[in-house]
């Protein structure tokens, strides 16, 4: 009778690819169904530099490009595919944050422009962008919208306090 | 006379800026107009829920409000994992995703408010969330992950692992880009 130590090794080898291939098989099926949209996510890692990401329904709104030269960027999720936003971005102006609406049709946006911070509204089907005075005076610095793009909480920057705006659009 | 000369001179004020765009009053509880600082809003898809983030003890943590009467709602779930950041809200605000600290590293949650429940997102590899942002129908999540220096932007879909929040059909199946319901 042998003792579980004098076991053949060559019995036991397999054990360990056997375990691992089992746990990652439960951990897919029962830890965590969370799944990358790998096409999207390869897509998007070609792009030298992505942050801030803004997601509503079927839209994604992120910055991405070559540090210092950054651009706002809408994608679709069920087409994976940019579209076009003529009008919005401008060489000399850096995106900060980006919020988009459900349909695509709103980003709201924080960029830099000649040495100050501004918030702006963009509306796509128009090709029109609004600025979106801060008051009282402040410096805005993230920003969140409902689904519907009526509603628009901003953090600004007050005399070393930040506080929120909260401004309802038409 | 001081009272009613303040509404006036606040109800003007509202109504200063351009395209009717309204300014909304603080309500009675404070969303940051107050001497506390707030960061990081984030509203939920209906826009009636503002998550938004405080000091606490001198640690970031994340605050849910009523956005119109102020009304703050319990998170116990997220004691003790300061500092949050990066708050993001579904439709209904059933689902709070955000950024904890757990493990001496930050990682990414998403609080299920209807089970009251704490679901964690592991991440692969040594990669370290620094943003994030729930879809309103809790169907996508994305995430801005930092690896090497270089920050990139990963989505993920939650499809078969949330129940979907309630959105109005007719709003998820609203007309095409560029033209509004």
């Amino acid at each position: 009778m042998s003792r579980p130590s004098q076991r053949n090794p060559r019995v036991l080898a397999p054990a360990p690819a056997i375990g691992l291939a089992l746990c990652l098989l439960l951990g897919g099926c029962l830890d965590n169904a969370a799944r990358p949209l790998m096409g999207l996510n390869l897509q998007l890692a070609h792009t030298a530099v992505n942050r801030d990401p803004a997601l509503s329904s079927d839209w994604l709104a992120l910055i991405g490009g070559r540090e210092g030269r950054e651009q706002v960027r809408l994608v679709r999720l069920s087409q994976g595919a940019p579209v076009p936003l003529p009008g919005l971005n401008r060489p000399d102006a850096r995106p900060v944050r980006v919020a988009v609406d459900q349909w695509g049709e709103r980003l709201a946006l924080i960029r830099e422009l000649e040495g100050r911070s501004e918030l702006v509204l963009y509306r796509r089907s128009l090709q029109s962008l609004q600025l979106i005075p801060i008051e009282p005076a402040g410096v805005p610095h993230r920003l969140g919208f409902s689904a519907d793009g009526r509603v628009l909480a901003v953090e600004v920057g007050r005399g070393g306090l930040s506080q929120v705006d909260l401004l309802e659009l038409p | 006379m001081g009272p009613a000369l303040l509404g006036l001179v606040l109800l003007l004020h509202s109504c200063s800026l351009p395209w009717g765009i309204r300014r909304q009053p603080s309500p009675p509880g404070g969303l940051g107009l107050g001497s506390e600082s707030r960061q990081d809003p984030a509203l939920s898809g209906d826009g009636r829920l503002l998550a938004s983030l405080v000091l606490r003890s001198g640690r970031s943590t994340v605050l849910l409000q009523d956005r119109r009467s102020g009304q703050t709602m319990p998170l116990p779930l997220l004691r003790g994992q300061q500092p949050h950041s990066s708050p993001s809200l579904s439709w209904n605000g059933r689902y709070l995703a955000l950024l904890v600290w757990r493990g001496g590293r930050s990682q990414v949650v998403i609080n299920d408010r209807a089970t009251n429940r704490l679901l964690p997102l592991p991440l692969r590899g040594d990669r370290e969330a620094r943003r994030l942002s729930l879809a309103p129908d809790g169907r996508h999540l994305a995430v801005e992950l930092v690896e090497g220096g270089q920050s990139r932007v990963e989505v993920f879909n939650l499809g078969e692992w949330l129940e979907p929040d309630p959105v109005p059909g007719s709003l998820l199946q609203g007309p095409g880009p560029g033209s509004r319901p």
